[in-house]
C-alpha cells in the first residue's frame, strides 16, 4: 500500500536497492568487458527469459555454442519473465539499445510491432547456418511471418498435456497393451474413464487436478477444447468476432463437469495438483515443463496430449522463438553471429527437450535420441495438432486477451457463473478487445493492424 | 548626545521598520529556500513535471515507445467511463478500503489503549503491534501467502479448515484485508498511542472525584480527546487504502486474482500501460484516479474546517 509521506523504511530501502543496482551495473560491466577482452571478434548480447531448469539447459547450450565457436562472445542475460520482460525489450528496442538476439512468445510477436520494435530474420543466413522452412511444421513457421516477412524463429512448442499414473490406470484397467492410456473420443467416454480411475484411486486422493482456479490454465484448456470443436476467434479480415458461443457453453460445461460430478477439487487446483499427482492421483492436466519435476520423482506415469474428447485432437501450444529486437544499425558480423547462435540453438535442443518442450526443429525430432525420450515422445504428436490463440496483437503468453478472458473461463468453471452467461461474456469481451487500437501502429486489427 | 542619538534613532527605526520586516523575510527565504531548494528540485523533477507529462500523455495515443503518438483528445476519457474494468477496478480498491478503514481504525484504538494501560512488558507489547509495519510489503505478502495456503498454510492448520482463501472470489479480497490489517495496524497504532500519552492525567483525576466510572471516564474524556487523531487516522487510511496495490498483486502472483476479484485500479492502470503498451489510456485513468484521491483528500479538509468553524 502507498504511504502518504517517505519514511525512514522507504528512504533506507530506496539507498539499498540503489546499491544493488549500482552492483548490478558493475557486474554487467565486468562481463561486459571481459567478454570485450576476449580473443573473441564478435559479440552477441543475447537476453533471455529462462529460469529454473529452462535456464539451466539454455546455459548448457550456449556454452556448447562458445566451445564450438571461440571466435564468438556469447552475453547472455536472463531477465524476470512475463509482462516486466516484454516492457524492457520494448523500451530498449525503441530507445536504440536492444540487444542482438532475443527470446519471445510466438504469440506476442504479432503485437510486438514488427519492423518497428522488431527486425526481419535474414532466411538467406538462416540456410547459410543450416535452418530452412522446410525443416519446420508450416503452421509454426507461419505464425512467425508477418507482412510475408519471418519475424520469430521458433525453438520449441510447449503443450498442454494429460498427465496420468500408469500404476493407478493399470489396476483400474485403464490401460492399453502399449502400455499407454486407452484411447478417448468423447465427453461421456472421458468421464467414464475418470470413473473407473476414481474406484482405484487411494482415499484423500482427488482423481484429476486441472488448475480450476487459475486464469492461464483455465483459459489453455478453453482454447484446445473449443479447438477441437473446430471454433474460430475473428472472420479472416478481422473485422468481425466470429465466437461460437454455442461451442464455447459446450466447452465451458465439459470443465465445469470435473467439478461437479467430483472428479477435480478446487480446494487442490494449482500446484497440491502437482502434490497429490506425486502421491498417487491418477490424472493431473498441465504443462510439458513439469516432465522434468515427475520424471525426477521416479513415477511410472504417461502423457499424452489433452483428450480428443470432441473428435478431433488439439492441444494448446505456446512457442519460445528467437527474435531481433530493432537496432537502427542492424547487420554485420554481431547480426550474422546473432543468426548463426539462434540457428545453432534450434538445431542442437535434444537439452532442451529433456526439460519437456518439443522440438520445432523437426529432423531433431526424427533421431534416435529424441525417440527414446519418455514420455516426451509420447506427446510428440501435439506438434501436428496445436490449438493456439488467435494471430492478433493483443493475443499471446500472458497477454492482454488471457487477462480478460482467462478470468471468464474461471467463473464458469468454479461456478460463480452459468457456462451461458460466460460464453457471453467472452464475446463481448472479444468484440472489445477487437475494437481497441493496436497502441503500436494505431489501427484496429480490422484496420489492418499487425497481423 | 544622548539625546540626540535618541532623536536620530527613533525616526530611523520608525523608517525602516517596514524594510527590516522584508529585508528579514528575504534573509529567512534565503536561508529556508536554500534548506528547502533539494527536496523542491526533487519534488519538481520526480513528481510535478511527470504529473504534467501524464496529464499530457492522457490526451494522446501514446505507447510504450513514447514514439509516434497523437493528439486524440477526450477519446481516452470517453473510453474509460465506457470501460466496465475501470469501474470494476475502482469498485475492487473501494471496497477494500470499506472493509480496512473502520477495522485499522477500531483496532488500532483497542491495542493502543492495551498497550497504554499494561504495566508489564509494555515494551514487548509496543515492538509486537509496531513491528509487522518494519517489514517490506513483498514479505509481508509472500508470509500471508504461504499462511492462508489451503491444506499446508497454518491458518487452515489450526482452525481445521479447507478454505480457498486465494483462489475463490468470495475470500480473496478478504484475505488482502486480513494481511493488510496485520503488516499497516502499527502506524495508526502509534499515533494512538502518542495521543492517549498527550491526555492530562488531572482530567481522569478530577472525573474520578466526581464519581465517574471508567466507561464514563471513555466516552467523556478519551474518546473526544482522541477526535483530532481519529480524524487524522481515517483520512490517512482512506488515501493510502485507495491505492491498494503492492499485496494484493504479490499475493495474487501478479494476476487479478480469482475471477478479476483483486483487480484494484492501480493494478488496472499497470496493465493497460506495461501489459497492453497502451500509454495514453493509462494515463488517463491515472489521471481519473488523480481526481477521485484529490476529491476525497479536499472532502476531508473542508469537513475539518467546518467542524472547527463550530466548534469555535
Amino acid at each position: 500500500m502507498g504511504r502518504p509521506d517517505l519514511n525512514r523504511r522507504q528512504l533506507l530501502g530506496g539507498l539499498g536497492g540503489l546499491f544493488v543496482a549500482g552492483s548490478f551495473g558493475f557486474a554487467a560491466l565486468g562481463t561486459g568487458a571481459d567478454a570485450l577482452a576476449s580473443d573473441a571478434d564478435t559479440r552477441v548480447r543475447y537476453w533471455n527469459l529462462f529460469s529454473g531448469g529452462d535456464g539451466s539447459n539454455m546455459i548448457a547450450m550456449l556454452d556448447a555454442f562458445r566451445a564450438a565457436n571461440p571466435n564468438i562472445a556469447v552475453k547472455d542475460s536472463t531477465l524476470q519473465w512475463g509482462s516486466p520482460f516484454y516492457t524492457k525489450l520494448a523500451m530498449a528496442a525503441a530507445g536504440n539499445r536492444a540487444p542482438d538476439l532475443g527470446v519471445m512468445h510466438l504469440g506476442r510477436v504479432t503485437g510486438f510491432a514488427p519492423g518497428r520494435l522488431l527486425d526481419p530474420w535474414d532466411t538467406g543466413l538462416l540456410a547459410k547456418y543450416g535452418v530452412r522452412e522446410e525443416d519446420y511444421n508450416p503452421t509454426l513457421w507461419k505464425r512467425g511471418v508477418i507482412d510475408g516477412k519471418l519475424y520469430a524463429l521458433p525453438l520449441d512448442i510447449h503443450v498442454q498435456l494429460c498427465f496420468y499414473r500408469k500404476d493407478v490406470l493399470k489396476k483400474a484397467g485403464l490401460l492399453g497393451d502399449d502400455g499407454r492410456i486407452v484411447p478417448v473420443t468423447s465427453p461421456d467416454e472421458w468421464f467414464d474413464v475418470l470413473k473407473e480411475a476414481k474406484r482405484a484411486t487411494k482415499k484423500g486422493l482427488q482423481t484429476i487436478g486441472m488448475w480450476n482456479a487459475d486464469q492461464n490454465f483455465q483459459w489453455w484448456f478453453f482454447v484446445a477444447f473449443y479447438t477441437q470443436l473446430g471454433g474460430t476467434w475473428f472472420n479472416a479480415t478481422d473485422t468481425e468476432v466470429t465466437f461460437d458461443t454455442d461451442k464455447a457453453v459446450q466447452v465451458l460445461r465439459f470443465l465445469r463437469r470435473h467439478v461437479t460430478d467430483g472428479y477435480s477439487d478446487p480446494g487442490f487446483g494449482g500446484l497440491a495438483s502437482a502434490e497429490q499427482f506425486l502421491n498417487g492421483s491418477p490424472f493431473v492436466w498441465e504443462g510439458n515443463w513439469s516432465v522434468p519435476v515427475y520424471s525426477g520423482a521416479k513415477l511410472d506415469y504417461g502423457a499424452t496430449p489433452l483428450p480428443p474428447v470432441f473428435g478431433r485432437p488439439a492441444t494448446h501450444a505456446e512457442s519460445h522463438s528467437f527474435v531481433l529486437p530493432h537496432q537502427s544499425d542492424r547487420g554485420g558480423a554481431t547480426n550474422e553471429a546473432a543468426h548463426q547462435l539462434a540457428a545453432y540453438v534450434v538445431q542442437h535442443a535434444q537439452q532442451w527437450a529433456a526439460g519437456g518442450h518439443i522440438p520445432a526443429y523437426t529432423p531433431t525430432l526424427s533421431t534416435a535420441a529424441y525417440k527414446k525420450l519418455d514420455p516426451q515422445s509420447e506427446y510428440v504428436a501435439a506438434m501436428d495438432h496445436q490449438a493456439t490463440e488467435p494471430k492478433v496483437w493483443f493475443a499471446g503468453s500472458t497477454g492482454i486477451l488471457a487477462q480478460r478472458v482467462g478470468p471468464i473461463v474461471v467463473s464458469s468453471t468454479m461456478g460463480s457463473a452459468k457456462p451461458e452467461t460466460a460464453a457471453g461474456r467472452m464475446k463481448k469481451a472479444l468484440t472489445q478487445l477487437l475494437a481497441t487500437k493496436n497502441p503500436m501502429d494505431g489501427k484496429t486489427a480490422a484496420e489492418g493492424g499487425a497481423a | 548626545m544622548a539625546t540626540s542619538a535618541h532623536t536620530i534613532a527613533a525616526p530611523a527605526r520608525a523608517t525602516t521598520a517596514a524594510g527590516s520586516t522584508t529585508l528579514r523575510r528575504k534573509q529567512g527565504f534565503q536561508h529556508g529556500g536554500w534548506f528547502v531548494a533539494p527536496f523542491l528540485l526533487l519534488f519538481a523533477v520526480f513528481v510535478i513535471w511527470p504529473l504534467l507529462r501524464g496529464v499530457y500523455l492522457s490526451f494522446t495515443d501514446a505507447n510504450i515507445t513514447g514514439e509516434g503518438a497523437s493528439f486524440v483528445g477526450l477519446d481516452n476519457y470517453r473510453e474509460a467511463l465506457n470501460d466496465p474494468l475501470v469501474w470494476d477496478s475502482l469498485g475492487h480498491s473501494a471496497y477494500f478500503t470499506l472493509l480496512v478503514v473502520p477495522c485499522i481504525t477500531v483496532l488500532a484504538f483497542l491495542l493502543a489503549m492495551l498497550a497504554h494501560h499494561i504495566e508489564r512488558g509494555k515494551w514487548l507489547w509496543r515492538l509486537c503491534f509496531f513491528a509487522p509495519f518494519l517489514l517490506p510489503s513483498t514479505v509481508a505478502a509472500n508470509l500471508w501467502q504461504w499462511l492462508f495456503n489451503p491444506g499446508t498454510g497454518m491458518i487452515d492448520h489450526v482452525f481445521g479448515l479447507q478454505t480457498p482463501w486465494l483462489t475463490d472470489k468470495s475470500y480473496a479480497m478478504l484475505a488482502i484485508v486480513i494481511t493488510t490489517l496485520w503488516w499497516t495496524v502499527g502506524f495508526s497504532f502509534l499515533l494512538y498511542l502518542a495521543a492517549l500519552q498527550g491526555i492530562p492525567d488531572h482530567l481522569y483525576e478530577a472525573a474520578r472525584l466526581d464519581g465517574a466510572n471508567a466507561w464514563h471516564r471513555m466516552v467523556h474524556i478519551t474518546l473526544p480527546m482522541l477526535r483530532n487523531i481519529t480524524g487524522l487516522v481515517i483520512a490517512l487510511q482512506v488515501l493510502a487504502s485507495l491505492q491498494i496495490f503492492d499485496q494484493a498483486v504479490v499475493m495474487m502472483d501478479f494476476l487479478p486474482g480469482p475471477e478479476g476479484s483483486t483487480r484494484t485500479f492501480v493494478q488496472y492502470t499497470l496493465e493497460e500501460g506495461f501489459t497492453s503498451y497502451r500509454v495514453g489510456y493509462a494515463s488517463a485513468i491515472s489521471v481519473i484516479f488523480f481526481v477521485i484521491i484529490a476529491a476525497v483528500a479536499l472532502a476531508r479538509m473542508w469537513l475539518l474546517r467546518n467542524r472547527e468553524e463550530s466548534a469555535r
